[in-house]
């Protein structure tokens, strides 16, 4: 009946536990838990999306789960009439923006210091990547304030001049350059290229930023893509440096947060928001999901 | 001909000696602009965090020295052991709720033959949603009146509703259910990805040997999760005992401070004090700074001992 049970490798349920009663049940006993886990996972995601085509007084009488009309027709209007009421587009252009930003600054900064520890290694690069590991496990909350301050007058500490970068997204963009765990990444994925390529380069004559251009790159895609992915997915919902840093042109978790709070935002419409501000990534997630749930291999060559 | 060898071989080291120099050159080139960020932006503050905790602020200029004043101000702040416990419980509730189960998960997919993939996906959707979208839907499904989803579930059975999030007694165990539900996917794909490792082979021969279920789960498929497991539990640790985001976007502390941290706290120390609590904020970020080094000195130790015990 069951035909793959027989095809099971050896586990905790290999294809001889399946034979048996026990087996099974132990089986249908996992689905069950898994489905009930599942349930959990999508049914809050699911309310959202059906709460945004809700009518108001529906959400306030009513109490049901799934819309009463949920029509083409129905659809359409909803979308169109939050569109209207949310005004998001130029936040959207905005947190674009800023999040390409973010992404370009983490592969750029940490892309470069990787490869110089992995295979440049100039002179104190040991010292270098110990700072780097230590600066991974330090607590982040003790240099909020010197942060702050740091970006009032960048790239001074103390008030000596320098340019006030409040209300900019360069505080945003230059937080993204010390993301030590990237660089790590960056370094564990160069380790594994062979330093032959380099070596065979350079007698050809190739210039280090050739190298690291014409060669290492290309076959850094894996992380590349691994890191974009997950840097987009992190900028885009960033709120907690744009509350501290931006007061206009303040991107689209941190105007869905102040939104929360606006009288004339009613919930149907509010959520419809919410669904707005997970679009993009849920977009990035489908064109990319072989590279997400598939996990990665870091690394160009083996063996 | 003697002369002539040593010559070449003077000439090869001081060719090698100059392309060493270059390649620092060129190495540093690549290496300057991130190491003057991570000066900037990470090295510098916190040890400048650490040395104006002394200090006293004026906003965010700094002023004269003035000891442990800020410290005392801090530690004795009406709420400070009330955010302190609180705090040890967001650790606590986040072990128990956030823990283990997608450990759990990920053996369970791994195992089952049917619906594997599908319960994969769907397992992971709360991973896709944004953290700030997920924080604020969650604070509407703890919505206190019927119009949240959990008051309107129970409402179908006949329940009156309950106030989920403005019961003290609950709302840090709320908190923690949320950010478990939306770290299940992430996490248990990192545990899927460990259990691959675990071979086949090795399966195979403890069937033979005779052992049941339970003893293949613990001969097998614990060593090939413990390593990830404990990285995981320490990470979880640290991060939860610093986390500001879920009291600061859901409760804003609430009720009565009852889902205040200390990171939260800090945050109103640092810009929500109309800058007169800045220097509190150093001093709190130093305190929190010297629990956590204790805990991941100790967490060092614990492993060297685990390690020696193989």
């Amino acid at each position: 009946m069951f035909k793959k049970f027989k095809d099971k490798p050896a586990g905790l349920l290999s294809h001889s536990d399946l034979r048996t009663v026990k087996g099974q049940t132990v089986h249908w006993i996992f689905v069950a838990i898994l489905f009930v886990f599942s349930l959990i996972a999508i049914v809050p995601t699911i309310w959202v999306v059906m709460t945004a085509f809700k009518d108001t007084q529906e959400i306030y009488s009513g109490f049901t789960f799934f819309p009463q009309d949920m029509s083409w027709n129905r659809i359409v209007t909803r979308i169109s009439e939050s569109w209207a009421i949310l005004r998001l587009g130029g936040t959207i252009v905005d947190t674009l923006f800023k999040s390409i930003g973010d992404v370009a600054f983490t592969l750029v900064f940490c892309g470069f210091a990787g490869y110089a520890l992995s295979k440049l290694k100039p002179i104190g690069h040991k010292v270098v990547f110990t700072l780097v590991v230590w600066t991974m496990m330090m607590p982040t909350q003790i240099r909020m304030v010197p942060n702050y301050m740091t970006m009032l007058h960048f790239p001074f500490a103390y008030d000596w001049g320098g340019v006030n970068l409040l209300n900019t997204y360069w505080p945003l963009w230059l937080n993204q350059a010390c993301a030590s765990y990237t660089i790590i990444l960056f370094k564990n994925n160069f380790d594994a290229l062979s330093t032959s390529y380099v070596e065979a380069a350079r007698i050809d004559g190739c210039s280090d930023a050739g190298i690291f251009f014409r060669i290492m790159l290309p076959l850094s895609v894996p992380i590349v893509m691994y890191v974009s992915i997950g840097a987009l997915q992190v900028a885009w919902a960033d709120y907690f440096n744009p509350l501290i840093y931006l007061t206009d042109n303040i991107t689209l978790p941190l105007k869905l947060l102040r939104m929360k709070n606006d009288p004339t935002v009613r919930m149907n419409t509010y959520f419809m928001g919410l669904i707005f501000g997970t679009i993009p990534p849920l977009i990035i997630f489908l064109i990319c999901q072989r590279h997400i749930l598939g996990g990665i291999t870091v690394g160009g060559v083996k063996g | 001909m003697k002369l002539s060898k040593n010559k070449g071989a003077v000439s090869v080291s001081a060719t090698k000696r100059k392309m060493k120099i270059r390649n620092d050159i060129n190495g540093w080139l690549f290496l300057l602009p991130t190491v003057i960020m991570l000066y900037i932006l990470i090295w510098r503050p916190t040890v400048l965090g650490a040395v104006w905790s002394f200090f006293k602020m004026h906003a965010y200029t700094v002023g004269d020295f003035i000891g442990l004043d800020n410290f005392k101000m801090v530690i004795n702040h009406s709420r400070f052991w009330q955010m302190m416990s609180n705090t040890l419980m967001y650790v606590f509730w986040s072990l128990v709720i956030g823990f283990l189960p997608p450990a759990i998960i990920a053996i369970m997919i791994n195992e089952v033959v049917y619906f594997k993939q599908s319960t994969r996906i769907l397992i992971y959707v709360p991973t896709i949603i944004p953290g700030i979208v997920a924080y604020l839907m969650w604070t509407y499904i703890y919505a206190p009146d019927n119009t949240g989803l959990l008051n309107m579930l129970l409402s179908k059975i006949g329940i009156a509703p309950y106030e989920w999030l403005n019961d003290a007694k609950f709302t840090i165990a709320g908190l923690n259910i949320q950010s478990a539900w939306k770290n299940m996917g992430s996490a248990m794909l990192l545990y899927y990805a460990c259990l691959q490792g675990a071979s086949i082979e090795l399966y195979e021969a403890a069937i033979l040997d005779g052992a049941g279920m339970f003893r293949r789960a613990w001969t097998v498929t614990r060593p090939a999760l413990s390593a990830t497991l404990l990285l995981n539990f320490v990470n979880q640790i640290i991060s939860v005992f610093q986390a500001l985001d879920a009291p600061l976007v859901m409760t804003g502390g609430g009720p009565n401070g009852a889902s205040a941290n200390l990171g939260f706290q800090l945050y109103q120390y640092a810009f929500n004090s109309g800058g007169r609590g800045t220097g509190q904020a150093m001093a709190l970020g130093v305190i929190i700074f010297v629990v956590l080094l204790v805990a991941t000195l100790f967490y060092f130790w614990i492993n060297k001992r685990i390690e020696d015990s193989y």
